[in-house]
């Protein structure tokens, strides 16, 4: 039970928030865009956080997942379920085709080998413009159509983004406290170690870094259904990295310290529009701080400090 | 359950035992292992046999190739000639995992666990052979999904309680003090519930409580079953829980035999042991 419970904790607010304050643009508008950016992190951070293999491109998958969508249900009319469906397979396969390659490469060549695939991904959604509608991208994307029930509307939309994030988080926890995330939480510990307990070390890469690619299609999907426009600018190396920053902002290895990464800058950027010209100046000077003074990321930092303050308080009393 | 394979680290080994009796055939039969570094022999055509259910030790002057021959049994370098037969299975070729699923586990010199786990998910991983689990299955924890973890617990913390760890089951494994650390790992290659196990080096950094300690467990440890092979430089410790020796020097066998014969051995003496040293057996 303790293993859900800041699941269950997440779901509460999740559905007590909108009730609080109905048709609250932060909660419902950038509520929803803050889960799309936790199911990517939630899979970086399996990736990243859990394996330790980096990525620079991740923002690759949420765009092909989101172009795939996008092009089978506006070009080829496919119902937008199985447009999504679809999306997932074909995201799913050149993952795993891309992976055993890639992942020989360890440390920066692997950072430079994912981010020239972010790169040569966001090229092809630019240049290929009979299929993509090139730098203009892609509008009259129908919304999700969930058997029969349109998902219209910015509250809908907040339900079924939700649900999603919800769902890549169960997901995510099972799978790091599995047989499977122990093997993965070795290779990152000592890739030695873990291939001398049986473990294939470079099936255990391709699996996570298939699944963290699912995630992201998964999210590329949704996205693409929900603002019904798809343009390259989406998806490009800035994503990515902004992506990586969510991860690390959060804390790494740990699944809801990716979440809260991904939640914290969403509402930062959102908030500090405010601020305009000095937007970028601030933020980058919160990530400093964060990072100087809370090394293991926000959630992870937090959560450690109010255990130790806990014990303290408890062996005063 | 039929994922789950044999429940306990103790388990009979009796379809085993009666193809490969202990006293024909070795368990282990290494033969003509050569490994070379640029020129420089580490290895130079080591051949011996280890029977089933022995402490069989392999001792020589730091250099000597031990841990050359633990990396090269263990698939982690590529002899260049040589074979390697472990219960009828030739080893030489096949990468560490493969190796490893043979029924070889192995401990480190140089600490290798786990940092950013658990002692008893360290431990868990090294039963990771002993349950078959698929990414699919487990993000969806379905219900034989959770039936084997419970197996796997219960396999580690068997393995721990062997290890007398299983107290700190749940401390980080990172926050032990380095004596137990060397204890997980040996937990750790004992939850795989292997044929063979390496041991290099576990006495290093350990003092004499601890040494005596790990003296009983290397005993209850082949009690079990499972032989070892060790590589020590701790003379008592070798000399007082080893069946058999093996002596290396320069990547060549200088001597093979039990502890009073490479103890008497005029060679052994004047090239390792240094003069006239005798340890209690």
């Amino acid at each position: 039970m303790m293993r859900l419970a800041g699941l269950y904790a997440l779901a509460a607010a999740v559905v007590v928030l909108p009730i609080l304050w109905p048709d609250n643009y932060f909660v419902i508008v950038v509520g929803a865009s803050a889960g799309l950016h936790v199911i990517l992190a939630v899979g970086l951070n399996l990736l990243m956080g859990y394996a330790g293999q980096i990525s620079l491109g991740h923002a690759a998958f949420f765009g092909l997942g989101a172009y795939t969508s996008a092009i089978l249900s506006t070009r080829f009319g496919w119902p937008s379920l199985a447009a999504l469906v679809a999306s997932l397979l074909a995201v799913g396969v050149l993952a795993w085709l891309f992976a055993r390659p890639i992942l020989r490469l360890r440390g920066h060549y692997l950072a430079m080998a994912t981010l020239g695939f972010g790169i040569i991904v966001h090229v092809v959604l630019v240049q290929a413009t009979q299929w993509t509608g090139g730098p203009d991208g892609l509008s009259g994307i129908p919304p999700l159509n969930l058997l029969g029930w349109p998902v219209d509307g910015d509250l809908q939309w907040y339900g079924v983004i939700m649900a999603a994030m919800l769902l890549v988080l169960w997901l995510s926890l099972n799978l790091v406290d599995s047989q499977v995330g122990r093997a993965l939480r070795a290779v990152h510990g000592s890739e030695f170690a873990a291939q001398m307990m049986g473990v294939d070390t470079g099936r255990a890469k391709t699996q996570v870094f298939v699944v963290s690619a699912l995630f992201a299609a998964f999210a590329g999907s949704l996205f693409a259904h929900q603002q019904a426009f798809v343009s390259p600018d989406s998806f490009n190396l800035i994503v990515s990295v902004e992506l990586v920053t969510m991860v690390v902002l959060g804390g790494m290895a740990s699944t809801f310290g990716a979440a809260c990464g991904a939640i914290a800058l969403t509402f930062l950027q959102q908030g500090l529009v405010v601020f305009e010209d000095y937007e970028m100046l601030i933020h980058g000077a919160l990530l400093m701080a964060v990072m100087i003074f809370l090394p293991q990321g926000l959630f992870v930092g937090l959560h450690q400090a109010a255990g130790r303050w806990w014990r303290a308080s408890s062996r005063r009393l | 359950m039929a994922r789950v394979k044999s429940s306990s680290l103790s388990a009979d080994r009796s379809p085993v035992m009666t193809a490969f009796p202990p006293s024909t055939l070795p368990l282990l039969a290494v033969t003509g292992l050569e490994q070379s570094f640029g020129g420089v022999m580490a290895l130079a055509g080591v051949s011996f046999q280890v029977a089933e259910g022995l402490i069989y030790a392999v001792i020589g002057p730091n250099g000597a190739g031990k841990t050359t021959l633990f990396n090269a049994l263990c698939g982690f370098y590529q002899p260049a000639a040589g074979s390697i037969r472990f219960a009828d299975r030739e080893l030489l070729g096949l990468p560490p995992h493969r190796i490893a699923a043979c029924g070889v586990a192995r401990t480190f010199q140089n600490l290798q666990l786990f940092f950013n786990m658990t002692v008893v998910e360290n431990v868990m991983v090294g039963g990771h052979l002993r349950a078959k689990t698929n990414v699919f299955a487990a993000a969806l924890r379905l219900p034989w999904v959770r039936r084997q973890e419970r197996c796997l617990r219960d396999w580690a913390i068997e393995a721990l309680e062997l290890c007398e760890l299983g107290d700190c089951a749940h401390h980080p494994a990172g926050a032990l003090p380095y004596g137990l650390m060397k204890r997980v790992e040996i937990a750790r290659a004992l939850a795989a519930k292997p044929r063979l196990l390496l041991l290099d080096e576990p006495a290093a950094g350990l003092n004499d409580t601890e040494t005596l300690a790990l003296r009983a467990l290397i005993t209850r440890i082949r009690a079990s079953g499972v032989t070892v092979l060790l590589v020590e430089h701790h003379m008592p410790l070798v000399m007082g829980v080893s069946d058999r020796l093996l002596v290396l020097d320069y990547g060549s066998v200088l001597a093979e035999g039990d502890p009073v014969a490479i103890q008497t051995d005029p060679r052994v003496v004047a090239a390792y042991l240094g003069g006239a040293v005798s340890y209690a057996v």
